[in-house]
């Protein structure tokens, strides 16, 4: 018993994405014992295919928020680089990811430079670029969306491997496990966690803080570069905006990934967990076919529930009424079941 | 960016001399920067004429109401709300439903909603400690959601025209213009007048303090974006009269014109310092680099990008700023 305990005890702290995953996954299954649907394969594929793009966006932001700060401009990325790689691609498809994935390179450094260099907040710098690049990806399209006239990368993207996967879903999950390797078995991931967790421990360690920084916004950069160029290939066409949804989605997937607000948490894998165990749900909202609102109005309130209990003094209140209450002084172990409970 | 404390300074990677000199180069290119807008105006047929400075004017209504609101919330150190431009389309869609009980009765019922909205995500925000920024992200979300449920989606249409002297004009300025003034009055009045505004400005300024102190954290962000609801509503009932119905496509580009002219107006990103009113000019100088670069026939992508940029310089330049006072 002595020896299970502190394993259970890393599995609370960092076991709920995959308890969440396989929650949705016994839900996904048991669709027909709760509507007159049945889940087939295809689903599999189609929630597969609907996180290739939207899961590389989670992993953009959830790696900039293991670091302690939050690139909004994420979704600006994502829309300029599909628009480029519709653009550059007339001819070969993979300079148009080339030119997307280069673009990303730049902004994420310009970006990530301000950011590290200046000691500013992560938040307003984005913002502003947020803003300058979906204006600058309405300049390159006259504020259209671009159709893209070369069908076979889409379809080939779109391909069924073994039933489930594809190779737009595979490079998804290239990219996640390369990022896993990377955190998992170089310093990076270390530094990187320890800049987010405390940064002035951090450099009086003698992390480089700021190299750390500015690599992030280019990963991130260049991640959701990726995650549009696909998107826009399988679409066939590039738009201007993508809207809201891709943040909120992305936002949710990372959080029930484990990764804190607060900064210093968080794993690629987790991430991952988080985004399948979500486009999961969404495709059971379309199995039983929900409208649109509704399965919006639960993402919605699913991410104010997961940002609720990121927040620090929610925990702190809920252990304080329960002193009040006379239930003897409230441990840490009080919280984290309350946590538990809810998710 | 640890919980709240968005923008808490940080120890920066280059020397102070070097900060120096970028500032300098920044504040040269901002000068530049203007002295362009100016030629440019000189230059632009149309540009001084009365008809155009009264669209400058008229089209800086419905952004500076809610930027005031979002300036409050930017001084008491949450840094912005991203859902105050759906408030805003939700506050205009529940006013024209609530025509039908006359005008007055509907505008009252209006802002009371659009307070109840902000008060209930800045309890949220101030009292747990919720992140804002996702917070108001999740709020949009559900916002959006419940509209459809409760409208099914599509246009509201006003019942009867009792609501149209809101769209009238005063000296070839609409009423959104006086109601906007007035909102950035009543704004300054409360930040600089009252216990609450002072009280703001210290949470915003240092909130760990403020914490240990025993301000009333919960009240305090329950109030901030309470009246940040209170002016989205303003908002929201002037944008469903103008429009003559509401829809949520009434968000637009709201949230983020509003938080640019916010952050253009000099506010600090961390909190603590920052003026309504210096917002209404903020609201006005992008306002007039919108209608000189629509004038001389750029695309809304331009307008929009130099918007991005100007944004990111000014962040730049108040942030090296602060820090120069601090050192």
């Amino acid at each position: 018993m002595k020896r299970i305990r502190p394993i259970l005890r890393r599995f609370a702290k960092n076991g709920g994405p995959y308890v969440i995953l396989g929650a949705v996954i016994v839900a996904f299954v048991a669709v027909p014992f709760y509507s007159t649907e049945t889940a087939t394969d295809f689903n599999v594929y189609n929630a597969l295919q609907s996180v290739s793009s939207l899961g590389l966006l989670s992993l953009a932001v959830g790696l900039s928020m293991i670091a302690g700060e939050f690139d909004l401009s994420t979704v600006g990325m994502y829309a300029l680089g599909g628009m480029l790689a519709v653009k550059f691609g007339v001819d070969s498809p993979v300079i148009g990811v080339v030119a997307a994935l280069a673009a990303g390179a730049v902004i994420g450094m310009v970006q990530g430079g301000i950011i590290a260099k200046l000691g500013i907040s992560s938040v307003p710098v984005t913002l502003g670029g947020y803003i300058a690049l979906l204006g600058l990806t309405s300049v390159i399209s006259n504020g259209e969306s671009i159709a893209y006239d070369n069908f076979s990368p889409g379809l080939w993207l779109e391909k069924e491997i073994f039933t489930y996967f594809s190779p737009r879903s595979l490079i998804m999950l290239g990219a996640f496990a390369i990022v896993a390797a990377v955190l998992y078995w170089t310093r990076i991931g270390r530094d990187l966690r320890a800049v987010g967790g405390d940064r002035r421990a951090a450099r009086a360690a003698g992390v480089r803080t700021d190299r750390i920084l500015v690599g992030t916004f280019m990963s991130t950069a260049m991640i959701s570069a990726l995650a549009g160029a696909l998107l826009a290939y399988t679409l066939a066409t590039a738009k201007p905006d993508p809207g809201g949804a891709p943040l909120v989605f992305a936002v949710t997937a990372a959080l029930l990934g484990g990764v804190t607000l607060a900064g210093g948490k968080g794993t690629a894998m987790g991430i991952a967990a988080g985004a399948i165990a979500l486009s999961l749900l969404q495709e059971i909202f379309v199995i039983v076919a929900t409208p649109d609102y509704v399965s919006n109005l639960v993402l919605g309130g699913l991410l104010v529930v997961v940002v609720a209990f990121d927040a620090p003094n929610l925990r702190n209140q809920l252990i304080a009424v329960r002193t009040r209450m006379g239930r003897g002084p409230a441990t840490t172990k009080t919280s984290l079941r309350l946590e538990r409970e809810q998710e | 960016m640890s919980g709240a404390t968005v923008g808490a300074p940080e120890q920066a990677a280059v020397s102070r001399g070097a900060r120096k000199t970028i500032l300098l180069v920044l504040q040269v290119l901002v000068a530049l920067a203007a002295i362009i807008v100016v030629i440019g105006a000189a230059t632009t047929e149309g540009f001084f004429s009365v008809h155009n400075l009264q669209a400058i004017l008229a089209s800086v209504g419905f952004v500076g109401i809610v930027a005031v609101g979002m300036t409050v919330i930017m001084i008491s150190g949450s840094f912005v709300s991203l859902s105050l431009g759906t408030q805003a389309a939700v506050t205009a869609i529940f006013f024209v439903w609530a025509l039908k009980f006359g005008v007055a009765q509907a505008i009252v019922m209006t802002v009371v909603v659009g307070t109840l909205l902000g008060a209930i995500q800045g309890y949220a925000i101030g009292g747990f400690g919720a992140n804002p920024i996702v917070l108001t992200i999740a709020a949009v979300a559900v916002l959006e959601g419940l509209v459809v449920v409760f409208s099914s989606g599509g246009t509201q249409t006003p019942p009867d025209d009792s609501y149209t002297f809101l769209n009238s004009t005063i000296i070839g300025l609409p009423v959104t213009f006086f109601v906007m003034i007035f909102v950035v009055a009543c704004g300054e009045f409360i930040m600089r007048r009252t216990r609450f505004g002072k009280s703001t400005y210290m949470v915003g300024d240092n909130r760990d303090a403020a914490y240990s102190a025993g301000f009333p954290m919960a009240a305090i962000g329950a109030g901030v974006f309470g009246l940040a609801g209170a002016a989205a509503a303003v908002a929201g009932i002037m944008l469903g009269a103008y429009n003559q119905g509401a829809s949520l496509l009434l968000t637009g580009s709201l949230t983020y014109d509003a938080i640019a002219a916010t952050l253009v107006g000099g506010t600090l990103v961390a909190g603590g310092k920052g003026s309504v009113w210096k917002t209404l000019v903020g609201a006005i100088v992008i306002a007039t680099i919108t209608d000189l670069l629509l004038l001389r026939g750029y695309s809304e992508g331009v307008q929009i990008m130099v918007k991005g940029l100007l944004v990111i310089t000014v962040v730049i330049v108040v942030h090296l700023r602060s820090q120069g006072t601090r050192a």
